[in-house]
């Protein structure tokens, strides 16, 4: 097999100058021509093996993870979509309206998200305060494997959340995630969201999906340009 | 055009690149036929030069002339080729350590011609160090011409000096084994075949044209228990002996190294106290195999005080032969001054016993020799089947054994390291295969410089750094010039943590105010050894390389174990 000493290298994973001393000193079984290197795979792979290297050619069917980094607030707020009007006067009865109308899960999970929704608010509240309130179960749903999504209920009467400044909350951000880094990708981006007044106002004003839609795609542009600093 | 210029390159065959031991034999062979030609050239002109200078040594005027050789030896190293006066042992092994065994052409003859002069015109030394230098050169310079690695570089420079001592002793074992236990200071199957065939072809070659004899023949000696047990005491004087060899050549460097004289003044005035010496007793003179023979044959004929006497002295003349600058090993001095040693020892038993029946006097010259050999050059292995070959003996193998192991062990306990490695032990250039100091001086911090961090300015806000903090998956931040670029100092995250979190200093301070500017840095070209050391005395655990003025990446002990214990397993399964 022919390949150049930086390709070697890198399925060694090992920096160039020491492949280039090895081959120099004849430790490994590659040999140089010009710029390219000659071995034979087999030799090459089992002397890696003894040697406690690994030696890994990439596949081509090689497929990319479906991007951690990439989960971004917006399409997960349209994953999750809006939910106007959520009836309740209590924080189990708003959960329980608002767990009823998420549309991607089954009965079964509906019932258990439920669950750990409440357990969650029981350990502390999820009002953040500003009349927000952030519900999401402290482990993974199984049922959610690789998309996030958040929820937005707009509830009829705001109720008490026993949030961290007692206000009343009016609009809650069910967010469910497939593991604990999106999660916390996409709270701080929701957070960075609600931390602005005008934000929150607009938020009082039960907007309609379009509008919210627009507000926070211009939110994650903003996050994007200070990220990219 | 290219299949022509291929010859020269046949690690490029397809017969030869998925495994060179073949090719390794076969490159073996010439670099064995060669150095072994190169042995016998200096031990024919040696002949040759001694019997041309055999009627001047009448004169009474003859002592200075081993003076004017070692002068001339002196001159023609420093003048002509351009190298350090010594036996040239110790820069073989630490060019195989260090350098891949890559030696000078010029090397290949140099020591050839002024151990030649030294020893021709009557200096005490001996001829074998030369020779293994040159067969190690010409190993060195065979394996660059067909442009081999340097493994296989190495496998042929303990070939050549293999073949040297093979043909120079007609002793093909001894040979392999000092190759072994002394150039190579490993044992590995892979150096052990083409080592062997260069002693075996080095050895044949020699047999054509010198005769298939064996250096030093002897009667019959019939060895019971009781000379046994006697060979402890014989051990423990030879081990002094050569303890006192070594001192007294080290000693002898000193006096001479301080003289306020050019090199070449040195080397006569050490070769006419030689010659002097040389006046009153002819044995000092030489690489001396003709008292060996006599010796050896029991024919050796003055009294214990006088073969005493002989020991020291021909000690004395070594020493300031090599000591003050001249050409030569310490291989045939060992052989005689252990010859004197063992007849000393001899002589002093028979005067105390004189009813017990001890074996032949030759038998403890050879003994001697033994022992001291492997006191000097702490390879007992060498010296078994050295003395067992030169001497076709085997029946002394067992009191060979004993002296050779315990004289190795005494010497030990006095002198840390052989003769031959002692200053490379000082300098700390002993870097054999598998140590720490090995893995340490193949790594170098190119090969583990970290280039993840990110760099900042010096004139940067506080509150513009944490958007960097944010990013960086690092603790460390190189502080750069914004003009040149230069390399200011570093922010370490724990030291500025508290400021972090006080937003009312985000716009209040620059990163020039908070950055650490007593840095402990490295260059690219800095020693391993020594960055550890640093590391260790100020509890570091990474630190900052600046190349030109400029940050060039981290250096930290965590992927320096990484690449360290990689390194090592490579070297292992070498």
């Amino acid at each position: 097999m022919k390949l150049a000493i930086n390709e070697i290298a890198k399925y060694l994973d090992l920096p160039v100058n020491t492949v280039e001393r090895w081959i120099r000193q004849g430790k490994i079984p590659v040999h140089r021509d010009g710029p390219d290197c000659i071995f034979k795979k087999s030799i090459l792979k089992k002397w890696a093996v003894s040697r406690n290297l690994s030696f890994t050619l990439p596949k081509n069917s090689e497929t990319k993870h479906p991007g951690i980094e990439m989960e971004n607030l917006l399409p997960a707020i349209k994953r999750g979509g809006l939910i106007h009007n959520t009836k309740g006067d209590s924080v189990n009865a708003v959960l329980k309206a608002a767990v009823d109308k998420i549309g991607m899960l089954s009965a079964d999970a509906k019932k258990e998200l439920y669950e750990r929704l409440l357990e969650r608010e029981r350990l502390t509240s999820t009002g953040i305060g500003n009349g927000v309130a952030i519900p999401h179960p402290r482990t993974q749903l199984p049922e959610v494997k690789e998309n996030a999504s958040i929820t937005t209920c707009f509830l009829e009467e705001p109720v008490d959340f026993s949030a961290v400044d007692d206000k009343p909350v009016f609009v809650m951000f069910i967010l469910l995630s497939p593991s604990v880094k999106i999660h916390l990708r996409l709270l701080s981006r929701l957070a960075f969201c609600l931390r602005d007044e005008s934000f929150v106002k607009f938020l009082r004003t039960t907007p309609d999906t379009d509008a919210f839609f627009e507000r926070i795609a211009a939110f994650e542009k903003q996050i994007d340009k200070t990220d990219a600093l | 055009m290219h299949s022509l210029k291929s010859w020269r390159y046949p690690a490029k065959w397809i017969l030869f690149r998925t495994d060179d031991r073949l090719l390794l034999i076969f490159i073996a062979v010439i670099v064995g036929i060669c150095s072994s030609l190169a042995a016998i050239l200096l031990n024919r002109s040696l002949i040759a030069i001694l019997s041309w200078l055999h009627p001047f040594r009448q004169i009474w005027w003859a002592f200075v002339l081993p003076g004017i050789g070692a002068a001339m030896s002196s001159l023609f190293l420093e003048k002509i080729v351009n190298e350090g006066a010594g036996h040239g042992v110790p820069e073989v092994v630490y060019s195989v350590s260090r350098y891949g065994g890559l030696m000078r052409f010029r090397s290949s003859f140099s020591r050839l011609i002024s151990s030649c002069l030294t020893i021709g015109s009557g200096g005490s030394a001996g001829p074998e160090a030369p020779v293994v230098m040159s067969g190690a050169a010409i190993g060195s310079n065979i394996a660059k011409f067909f442009s081999l690695n340097d493994r296989q570089r190495v496998a042929l420079v303990g070939c050549g000096a293999a073949a040297a001592i093979s043909s120079i002793f007609n002793a093909p074992i001894a040979g392999m084994i000092f190759s072994m236990e002394v150039i190579l200071g490993e044992w590995s199957s892979a150096y052990l075949i083409p080592i062997a065939i260069a002693s075996v072809a080095g050895t044949e070659v020699s047999r054509i044209l010198q005769g298939n004899q064996i250096v030093f023949s002897h009667r019959h000696f019939d060895i019971d228990l009781m000379n046994i047990v006697v060979c402890l005491g014989l051990a423990i004087i030879t081990a002094a002996a050569s303890i006192l060899l070594t001192r007294m050549i080290k000693y002898m460097n000193g006096k001479y190294g301080k003289a306020p004289v050019p090199l070449w003044m040195r080397a006569a005035l050490g070769g006419c106290t030689v010659g002097l010496i040389g006046l009153f007793f002819p044995v000092v003179l030489g690489e001396g195999y003709n008292s060996i023979h006599m010796m050896i044959e029991g024919v050796f004929a003055q009294g214990f005080i006088i073969v005493v006497l002989a020991a020291f002295l021909k000690i004395l003349a070594t020493s300031l032969t090599l000591g003050s600058g001249g050409s030569g090993g310490i291989f045939a001095p060992c052989l005689v001054i252990g010859s004197f040693t063992g007849l000393a020892y001899h002589r002093g038993l028979v005067l105390l016993w004189p009813s017990v029946s001890w074996v032949n006097e030759g038998c403890f010259a050879l003994l001697g020799m033994a022992g001291l050999i492997s006191g000097m050059l702490q390879a007992p292995m060498t010296a078994i089947f050295l003395i067992v070959e030169i001497t076709g003996g085997y029946e002394v193998i067992l009191p060979l054994i004993i002296v050779s192991t315990i004289s190795t062990t005494f010497c030990r306990y006095i002198e840390s390291a052989s003769f031959y490695l002692k200053d490379l032990t000082e300098k700390g250039h002993l870097l054999r295969p598998r140590t720490d100091a090995r893995v340490l001086t193949e790594l170098n911090v190119r090969e583990l410089l970290e280039t993840d961090c990110i760099g900042v300015k010096q004139n940067m806000l506080l509150r513009d750094f944490i958007n960097i903090v944010k990013k960086s998956h690092r603790n460390y931040f190189p502080v750069e010039d914004e003009k040149t670029g230069h390399f200011l100092g570093m922010i370490y995250l724990d030291d500025i943590r508290p400021y972090l979190f006080n937003p009312g200093m985000y716009d209040a301070v620059l990163l020039g105010q908070i950055m650490d500017i007593n840095v402990q840095t490295v260059a690219l070209d800095d020693d391993l050894t020594e960055i550890l050391d640093i590391m260790d005395i100020n509890h570091l655990y990474s630190m900052p390389v600046v190349a030109d003025n400029k940050f060039a990446g981290m250096i930290s002990k965590a992927t320096l174990l990484n690449q360290y214990r990689k390194e090592l397993m490579v070297q292992a399964n070498d």
